[in-house]
């Protein structure tokens, strides 16, 4: 398991209160939440009080089950692009070495870098020309090519894992390349797969930039412009605004909690070669 | 083929190699293509517009005056300002989660929780984040109450309303933020540690200390440099959400940075030549502390 | 059924390192052929080659009359058991096994059939619903083999299969592999750098060194007639003993001069060899430790040797013995992982399990003159005389 330690009970009771102290602050904001939502506004500008109203009344103010599909769908779109994508070429820039792949992979890697503003304006610009901006194509392109290159990163250093000698069974055996990814590499590359998933879910799902520009109906809002909507309203009623917010946050909160394992052997794969 | 020769032309061999490097090229080809058209060609069209008047639909050519003026705009240079000030705050952004990776690495009771827990807040979009920490540091906020419960009244402060003390409170909630990703990403590191390193030194008679600076750091440096990278990233783009709803930028232009400021020059002004010049400064940014990085921590490619 | 057929084939990688140096060398439908060397020697490659995973940079390669050198190798019929075995991590035994049938359109109870055929000459039919991970070494093993087994193919390649098994398994399985290749009558080709491997398995057994062939006999062969002093080095256990010494004239003859002490050659030797006369460069002589008799008295034509080291095996002591006045002088030719170096070294020879023996006994030893080699001091060739 975990380091020997010498049992020393007064320092690991120590330990254990630093980590509550922590940990109360990290939840800190989902107390907040919670607290703020159980109130009507009222009852919120008055400092106390307790109901369910503004949970009740939470959809009348923005729809909230439509940008919640919205969002789903944006997201499920995106990271499956990225898997798509990703994964070809996370194994062809580890196994099937060609002519400066290397330094196309740099390249490549570095995009990550490129920060969403950088190129916002022109990326509107390029969208509208090519009226992709109905519905969800914009979105979803933008946040594949956002997300790509950090999979393939991640993706490459996994595959290097693999064994040479399995490909090449593979190959005696009867298999052309494209059987060999798809049959052989994908299926040990699952807890790679599941890190991406999880690290681009919570990074699309609770992203504002790229649906505030790239998803011009409003019908097709996603959740985190809605409620950035709301907060930018007059007549908001913080209360609303805190259970929506608690909506938002509960399908980051389970798909992390629910790929946990995968996360953590994911990540190191990638990292450690 | 048993009729083929060994002196058969170069360009009919259908050799394992050949096929191999088709393979390759095809695989990543949509990835590339991907990337240049939604990455690659637009920072190439950032520096063109750079150079022009442009309202989103004609852009004129006037060359350099955008540039000129831009840098001749004292907003400008408060925005570099203020990203410069809050990369002040990633040493603890990282510094931070590191040693609450550590903490618990000990493995004390329950740890697993604590770590689902310190994880959780990264599932909150950032806009939330944003509201819940505007309502903490705003003059009749959460931190006032605090203060003033504990009997500090004339310590109360008004963080959102002063220009250094609301770049204080955004660099505040912005390692907030940063807590969970990091210290999740130092934890899987530290997992990878081989107990016998430490084992081994300890029998050599290394103290604790000694232990983690010469053992545990040097492994964790890989880690250390990708969490440096995402956070500046972070840094340089989510910080978008928290600003927007914190403060707008304000007091002023006191919370202005970069990237908030292309949002503004652009969509607010009108102005995309400029923004597209900002757009481009902030690419440069990003990567000039992308290579500092790599000399500085080390490099892994 | 095919047999192999390497004419002249050469391999050089990008950094100019020639990894196979025109070997030719051919193997017969249904025989055990075995690649063996010391690390770097090739070997490796030269399969590689032929199971199409490398390119050939020069010289053909057939496979049952066909060249092969742009063939890929799905389309070669060769089926290959790679060292790490290579399993297919998700995939159950069975899945493994019948993979190659599967994906070449096989159909389910063909597929079936063939597998349990195999998993029964491998004995694995009681883990055909495992996954590898849940097998031991030994079970991997032998799933890899029945994966080549399944595919019927015209080759079995077989690359150092036994190197990451314990020392007793490792004796089971070649007893294993020996008999299950007699049975299926495959032309296999297997590569090791374990001699005795070679020694107990093939029917006949290449050696390789830098790239090159040396030499391709059947085992005893190898053993008793070396074609050089490096394959005599490396064929037995414990090696030959190969000493650097002068000739001088006896009479109408020759002797060889070690140190103060000497050794008449026999004259059949004189008529069987190219040897040097006197004044020349001198020869590499060898004797088999088995060959060198420790005597227990003074005898004609015996040498006095003085005890360094012994060995006791349990069932033999290997003594290692220095000659008498002559320690630093008398040379040895070594094989020093590969490259061939000479020095002084100690006489090697093989006592009954009894004997009292004691570091720092004299004792007389007499070679077996039916059993010299000689070899060409410089290039190492044996100075036998080939016979058209």
């Amino acid at each position: 398991m975990g380091p020997v330690k010498k049992p020393r009970r007064l320092g690991r009771w120590v330990l254990f209160v630093i980590m509550m102290f922590v940990a109360v602050i990290m939840l800190y904001p989902f107390w907040v939440m919670i607290y703020t939502s159980l109130k009507s506004e009222g009852q919120f500008l008055a400092g106390s009080g307790f109901s369910w109203v503004s949970w009740s009344s939470l959809s009348s103010v923005i729809p909230i089950g439509q940008e919640v599909l919205s969002s789903t769908i944006v997201c499920a779109s995106s990271i499956l692009l990225i898997l798509i994508v990703g994964l070809p070429a996370g194994f062809a820039f580890s196994k099937l070495r060609f002519r400066m792949s290397t330094g196309i992979f740099l390249v490549m890697v570095s995009a990550m870098m490129v920060p969403l503003q950088a190129i916002l304006m022109t990326e509107y610009v390029n969208v509208s020309r090519l009226h992709l901006t109905g519905g969800y194509t914009a979105a979803v392109l933008v946040y594949a090519s956002l997300g790509t290159p950090f999979s393939v990163f991640l993706f490459s250093t996994y595959f290097r894992g693999v064994p040479d000698e399995l490909i090449e069974a593979g190959i005696v055996d009867g298999l052309g390349y494209f059987g060999v990814l798809w049959r052989l590499v994908v299926p040990i590359a699952l807890p790679a797969i599941a890190t991406v998933t999880v690290l681009q879910f919570i990074q699309i799902w609770d992203d504002l930039l790229v649906g505030l520009f790239f998803i011009q109906n409003t019908s097709d809002r996603p959740i985190t412009v809605g409620l950035a909507v709301l907060a930018a309203g007059r007549t908001t009623s913080i209360p609303e605004l805190m259970a929506g917010s608690i909506i938002s946050a509960l399908p980051a909160m389970l798909v992390y909690v629910g790929f946990q394992r995968y996360l953590v052997k994911g990540l190191t794969m990638g990292i450690d070669r | 083929m048993a009729t083929i020769s060994v002196n058969a032309p170069k360009a009919r061999r259908l050799t394992l190699k050949r096929r191999r490097q088709l393979a390759g090229v095809v695989f990543a080809l949509p990835a590339i293509a991907l990337v240049i058209c939604f990455i690659g060609i637009p920072i190439g069209q950032d520096v063109y517009y750079s150079f022009t008047q442009w309202d989103g639909q004609t852009a004129t050519w006037i060359g350099v005056s955008t540039w000129s003026q831009a840098f001749h705009n004292p907003n400008l240079w408060t925005a570099l300002r203020n990203n410069g000030l809050l990369l002040l705050s990633v040493p603890f952004a990282l510094g931070l989660p590191l040693c609450i990776a550590v903490l618990l690495h000990q493995r004390v009771a329950g740890w697993r929780i604590f770590r689902t827990i310190y994880f959780l807040p990264t599932a909150i979009s950032w806009v939330v984040l944003g509201l819940v920490a505007e309502r903490f540091f705003a003059y009749q906020g959460t931190l006032n109450s605090i203060i003033h419960a504990l009997g500090f009244s004339h310590f109360s402060t008004n963080l959102l309303g002063y220009q250094s003390e609301a770049l204080f409170a955004l660099g505040i909630t912005f390692i907030f933020t940063m807590i969970g990703t990091n210290t999740m990403l130092f934890l899987t590191g530290l997992a990878t540690l081989d107990p016998s390193l430490e084992e081994a030194a300890r029998i050599d008679g290394a103290g604790r200390w000694r232990i983690f600076r010469n053992i545990t750091l040097p492994h964790l440096s890989r880690f250390i440099q990708l969490a440096f990278v995402m956070t500046v990233i972070a840094l340089f783009s989510a910080l978008f959400s928290l600003i927007f709803v914190m403060t707008g930028g304000g007091p002023g232009y006191a919370t202005t940075t970069v990237e908030y400021l292309i949002y503004q020059t652009g969509f607010n002004q009108g102005d995309f030549g400029t923004a597209a010049l900002y757009g481009l400064i902030l690419f440069v940014i990003t990567g000039i502390v992308g290579i500092v990085q790599l000399r500085l921590i080390g490099s892994n490619e | 059924m095919a047999d192999i057929t390497f004419d002249g084939v050469t391999k050089i990688f990008a950094d100019q390192i020639r990894a196979v140096d025109e070997l030719s060398l051919h193997v017969a439908d249904g025989e055990f052929m075995v690649l063996v060397g010391p690390s770097g020697c090739g070997k490796t490659t030269a399969l590689r080659m032929l199971a199409g995973l490398e390119d050939i940079t020069s010289g053909t390669l057939s496979i049952g009359g066909a060249v092969v050198n742009n063939v890929l190798p799905k389309d070669r019929d060769v089926a290959m058991v790679f060292q790490n075995y290579a399993l297919y991590p998700h995939m159950t035994v069975a899945q493994n096994m019948g993979f190659a049938l599967k994906i070449r359109g096989h159909s389910k109870s063909e597929v079936a059939t063939k597998v349990h055929e195999a998993a029964t000459i491998l004995r694995l039919t009681d883990y055909l619903d495992r996954r590898p991970k849940a097998l031991s070494g030994g079970q991997r093993q032998r799933v890899a083999m029945g994966r080549a087994i399944v595919r019927s193919p015209q080759a079995f390649l077989m690359d150092e299969p036994l190197s990451n098994l314990d020392a007793q398994l490792r004796v089971e399985m070649r007893l294993e592999i020996a008999r299950i290749q007699r049975l299926l009558g495959v032309a296999t080709v297997y590569v090791t750098h374990d001699q005795i491997e070679a020694m107990t398995m093939g029917d006949r057994v290449a050696v390789m060194r830098g790239g090159k062939l040396q030499q391709v006999a059947t085992p005893q062969d190898l053993y008793d007639h070396p074609d050089n002093d490096f394959v005599a080095g490396f064929v037995g256990s414990p090696p030959m003993n190969l000493l650097r010494a002068e000739l001088e004239s006896a009479g109408d003859g020759l002797r060889v001069v070690l140190g103060a002490q000497h050794l008449e050659v026999p004259a059949s030797y004189l008529s069987s060899h190219d040897l040097p006369n006197a004044e020349g460069p001198g020869v590499v002589l060898g004797i088999r430790p088995e060959d060198v008799e420790v005597l227990s008295g003074d005898a004609m034509g015996t040498l006095t040797t003085r005890v360094e080291r012994r060995e006791a095996l349990g069932a033999e002591i290997l003594v290692h013995l220095s000659l008498v006045e002559a320690k630093d002088t008398t040379t040895f030719v070594v094989n020093d992982e590969g490259t061939l170096v000479v020095r002084p070294s100690t006489l090697v020879a093989k006592m009954g399990p009894r004997a009292g023996v004691a570091v720092g006994d004299q004792l007389n030893v007499r070679f077996n003159v039916e059993h010299l080699h000689f070899f060409d001091a410089t290039s190492g060739m044996s100075l036998r005389k080939r016979f058209q």
